[in-house]
């Protein structure tokens, strides 16, 4: 179980979750992806596309606007 | 510990804020109470949608780029229960011979090329007219520019629209309930809208393979 993340500070909606996508295509399963953004929306998005594609997904809102994401590949 | 401090310090912030609201109000009271109801309605909207992170983009956009329709069923859910709000305000209105005055505009193809701009524009902005505000209060840069943008646009949307209708014409708007009354054109409504609704969910089925 290998931990990765990648940089989508500052980025808008669709972005990430694109970004996020390609990620976790090369990951194995049972990697996790730690996400950080300040955007409310791409927060709320990651969470609802992970659950929807069936992915382990945990939301934290860390500090006032900016939310801490950990998404677990569960499956190919 | 950087993190939780911003925690702390936004704390302080919210409770300045909600005095200085709270003063602001009062003292807008003395001059107008008309205009103390209108701060008050646009304040408690202006919360209601940022802490909703409710994203009219994201609802149009999501079914093509990444086939998830969760939003755009939220969407249509939001359109209907504002039909039949809308439908007990006319009631009401009708029942107490208050006159509403409609918003019903007249259509063309100033219609569908606005439509067009607006949503090309919406998606490269990331956020629709009250979303680049919202965003702005959370405090991004980006969609400060976003906002000249729309009100550039608006303004020549607005200058220019005789032009549109000598050029290309316009047919009249239509409102539905003067056309059919009103239980038909509700239930009319609604059974669009389901009917919406499952193609959004058969949408998002097929997109995923669930």
């Amino acid at each position: 179980m290998t931990r990765f993340s990648i940089d989508i500070w500052g980025e808008m909606c669709p972005i990430p979750l694109i970004k996020a996508k390609k990620k976790l295509s090369s990951m194995q399963c049972g990697d996790v992806l730690v996400l950080e953004t300040e955007h409310s929306c791409t927060s709320r998005g990651i969470v609802v596309w992970a659950k929807a594609n069936r992915y382990i997904i945990e939301e934290k809102e860390v500090a006032n606007g900016i939310w801490h994401l950990e998404l677990t590949k569960t499956h190919d | 510990m950087s993190i939780n401090s911003a925690f702390h310090s936004q704390r302080k912030w919210n409770i300045g804020f909600i005095l200085f609201l709270t003063l602001l109000l009062v003292l807008l009271s003395q001059i107008s109470i008309h205009l103390t109801l209108i701060m008050a309605l646009g304040t408690s909207l202006g919360f209601v949608l940022q802490k909703s992170r409710f994203c009219l983009v994201s609802a149009l956009r999501d079914p093509i780029l990444l086939g998830m329709t969760q939003l755009t069923r939220a969407f249509l859910l939001l359109l209907g229960i504002s039909i039949l709000g809308f439908a007990l305000v006319s009631w009401g209105a009708s029942q107490r011979n208050i006159p509403l005055s409609l918003n019903v505009f007249p259509m063309g193809v100033h219609t569908v090329v606005g439509g067009l701009l607006f949503g090309i524009g919406m998606v490269l902005a990331g956020g629709c007219s009250t979303g680049i505000i919202i965003r702005i209060g959370e405090g991004f840069a980006m969609q400060m520019l976003a906002f000249f943008g729309l009100a550039v646009g608006s303004v020549l949307g607005e200058r220019s629209l005789k032009n549109w209708r000598n050029t290309f014409g316009e047919w009249p708007g239509i409102f539905l309930p003067d056309v059919f009354g009103w239980i038909p054109t509700l239930i009319l409504e609604i059974i669009v809208l389901s009917g919406l609704w499952q193609l959004a969910r058969w949408w998002q089925k097929k997109q995923l393979g669930e």
